[in-house]
């Protein structure tokens, strides 16, 4: 494997860090709308979350790509392979980012949600200063977890066609004929963006535990 | 998957069952008019096939169906805009309506006719079956013998599927590339492919294979989606253009290294125009 | 172009696709399987008096927790075999998907043990318990109980990527459903559906921990 075929993984590196991000933002905006939602006391809302957010965490992702590639296309829409992509990802990371904001919503005392009524806040006070400050501290390293396993679970968009590391591995190792290496490579590159990632999740999960003591 | 509820469950297939009945709405024809509008041809070809369609190491796609594409862009004075797909990716990404054209060495086959529009043909292939040279492999039957990859899909697959003895294990892989690489790291003794395959396996595993059956002569041709006449009428055209003006020829120097085939004025069940 | 929707071809597929949920099932299984053997082994290497095997079992959650399960697979599928070791695609993917499942399952394993207070042991022997009672009361299931929910939908998030060793061509529903559409090139159709399907296999499979757990796990009501 020479220096062509190590840019080559590099610029697939690229688009995999593109679309963890592109996923995690889109996810982020659309899971916190799930996840108020989700939480709103309001039957007919909680039921649809609800659904919505089994019929994600009930299919595989590999599925959910295939029907959003294929799907998006036959309503008319017809959007560059990594917009569908990015689509597919927004729509899976924003029902497990929903699942986790909703949980950490609903860790927050419910004083708290009782005093800022009793101090007359609206809704949108209510949660923007008293509610989603503290939950978003509580849901930091579920948060985050969750992001390491949408980077890895961008490596599925490789079967949809779509040249990331782990495709741009597979062509490089066919060229190459060289798989131990080639994945190898892949797996050390992977390993670099997860795993700053897991431990500073993790660190943030014990300091909470330690303040929760 | 906490705290799931069995109504959440059957909303969620509700939800599910719903989404195709949003879908019926039609994805638009496309014309030569509309492409030129737009400035840009979109054609779907194959990313890990060499020397059919490739991207190389420097992540540009290159290969014998990029140029023909490349070619048909200039004849209409636009520029080109590849989507490698996958082998099985080939004719849903056209159907969907998420690339104009397929260029993705396309074998002309009458089950492919009834689902996309060929052009007229612009290459030509041979569907092989590769195994160990040591083996004395000279029937169909031989085959039964072996672990046999195939890219999913591939015109390959179905001439093993269908010639191949009943009981034979088979392996469809997403691809030319894993099949090739299935080969190579011993995961099967033999290989369904085409007439290039044999150039790739000798840089993996130098004189051990060979190619030992001929299946099927076939056509390349490109690909619309059915109805769509006028981009038929295009690239019928252009083909018959760069047969003529000697183009096809400059290709096939380049990548096939022989002359030009005859083709066929018809094909068994495959028109070459829309109607 | 009118893209119309025919499920015809799903239809006349589906003795097929049924008899590939099996195969889901038992990848899902074995790996299951799997990942409990290494997920309890793990535990104890990784409590062990000796360094390097701590560190090994520490490696080993990191390394696989942050990579892709699909890197993974290559890997054990395409590569090891130059390194001599040759399995085919289902033994490959029970073990691929028993070493993901497992290096979770060390921790979740692990944060069960940890939760366990000793004080709660020497409560147990002050009242005059057997050790083997103590291991079994006070450990053992309250231990179970509190990983149980983490552990179960651990367990149904591998179910539902055995999906992914179709890249290898093994044996289950994605790979069944690929076939049917590469020759019905109905895509949108044969997805769809077994995207349902996988909603019911992921149903059946909660509904079988949440059994478990109501017979086994649930608090005496007094």
């Amino acid at each position: 494997m020479g220096e062509a075929e190590f840019l080559f993984l590099l610029t697939g590196l690229k688009w995999t860090v593109l679309l963890s991000l592109v996923g995690f933002a889109g996810g982020g905006i659309c899971g916190l709308a799930v996840a108020l939602m989700r939480s709103s006391g309001i039957a007919p809302l909680e039921r649809g979350t609800a659904g919505y957010i089994a019929l994600f965490q009930g299919t595989p992702l590999l599925m959910q790509l295939f029907v959003v590639y294929y799907g998006l296309a036959l309503v008319g829409l017809k959007l560059d392979a990594w917009v569908a992509v990015a689509i597919g990802f927004t729509l899976h990371a924003s029902a497990y980012l929903g699942e986790i904001w909703r949980g950490s919503i609903e860790a927050v005392p419910r004083g708290q949600t009782e005093a800022a009524k009793a101090l007359s806040l609206h809704y949108v006070a209510r949660m923007k200063d008293v509610i989603l400050p503290q939950a978003i501290r509580i849901s930091l390293p579920a948060t985050i977890g969750f992001l390491v396993q949408l980077i890895k679970g961008t490596s599925l968009a490789a079967i949809v066609g779509f040249t990331e590391l782990t495709r741009a591995g597979n062509i490089v190792s066919n060229q190459t004929f060289k798989p131990l290496l080639v994945f190898g490579v892949v797996g050390i590159l992977y390993f670099l963006l997860c795993w700053p990632l897991s431990l500073y999740g993790a660190h943030l999960e014990r300091r909470m535990a330690v303040a929760a003591r | 998957m906490t705290r799931t509820t069995r109504r959440s469950l059957l909303a969620a297939g509700a939800a599910a069952l719903a989404l195709p009945a949003l879908l019926a709405s039609p994805a638009g024809a496309v014309t030569p008019a509309e492409i030129k509008a737009r400035g840009k041809i979109i054609v779907g070809i194959q990313g890990d096939n060499p020397p059919w369609g490739f991207v190389t190491s420097a992540g540009k796609q290159d290969g014998l169906d990029a140029d023909i594409a490349t070619l048909f862009a200039k004849d209409l004075g636009v520029a080109v805009e590849f989507v490698p797909l996958e082998v099985n990716n080939r004719i849903p990404a056209l159907t969907t309506g998420r690339v104009d054209v397929l260029f993705a060495t396309m074998a002309m086959l009458p089950e492919r006719a009834k689902a996309v529009q060929f052009s007229k043909p612009y290459v030509a292939n041979t569907i092989v079956f590769i195994g160990p040279k040591k083996d004395k492999i000279t029937s169909n039957e031989d085959m039964g013998r072996y672990t046999i990859a195939v890219a999913k899909g591939a015109a390959q697959d179905t001439q093993v599927t269908k010639n191949a003895p009943a009981g034979t294990v088979i392996r469809r892989y997403d691809g030319d590339a894993p099949s090739i690489q299935a080969l190579v790291s011993g995961q099967v003794q033999a290989i369904g492919g085409n007439i290039f395959y044999m150039q790739r396996i000798e840089q993996g595993r130098p004189g051990e294979f060979e190619n030992k059956l001929e299946f099927q002569n076939l056509y390349n041709g490109a690909c619309t989606r059915l109805g769509e006449k006028e981009i038929n009428a295009a690239l019928n055209a252009f083909i018959d253009k760069i047969k003529a003006n000697g183009e096809l020829q400059k290709v096939y120097d380049k990548w096939m290294k022989v002359p030009v085939h005859k083709f066929p004025d018809s094909l068994e069940g495959v028109p070459f125009t829309a109607n | 172009m009118n893209y119309r929707l025919d499920f015809t071809p799903v239809i006349e597929g589906l003795p097929d696709l049924l008899l590939a949920c099996l195969g889901t099932f038992g990848l899902a299984l074995g790996g299951m399987a799997l990942a409990i053997v290494i997920g309890v082994g793990g535990v104890i290497l990784r409590d062990s008096r000796i360094a390097p095997l701590r560190w090994l079992v520490k490696g080993f959650v990191e390394l696989v927790r942050n990579t892709p399960f699909l890197v993974q697979i290559f890997f054990i599928y395409f590569a090891l075999p130059l390194a001599g070791v040759r399995l085919d695609p289902t033994p490959t993917a029970i073990l691929a998907l028993g070493i993901n499942g497992g290096a979770y399952a060390i921790e979740i394993i692990r944060g069960g043990v940890q939760s366990i207070g000793k004080g709660q042991i020497e409560a147990g022997l002050a009242l005059g318990l057997h050790r083997g009672q103590v291991f079994r009361l006070i450990v053992l299931k309250p231990a179970l109980r509190a990983i149980f929910p983490s552990l179960t939908s651990q367990f149904v998030l591998l179910t539902l990527t055995t999906s992914v060793c179709s890249a290898i061509s093994a044996y289950e529903l994605t790979s069944v459903a690929q076939r049917i559409e590469s020759e019905s090139f109905r895509s949108f159709e044969v997805f769809g559906t077994i995207t349902l399907f996988y909603l019911v296999i992921s149903w059946v499979m909660m509904r079988f921990f949440s059994a478990i757990s109501q017979r086994y796990f649930s608090y005496p009501v007094k």
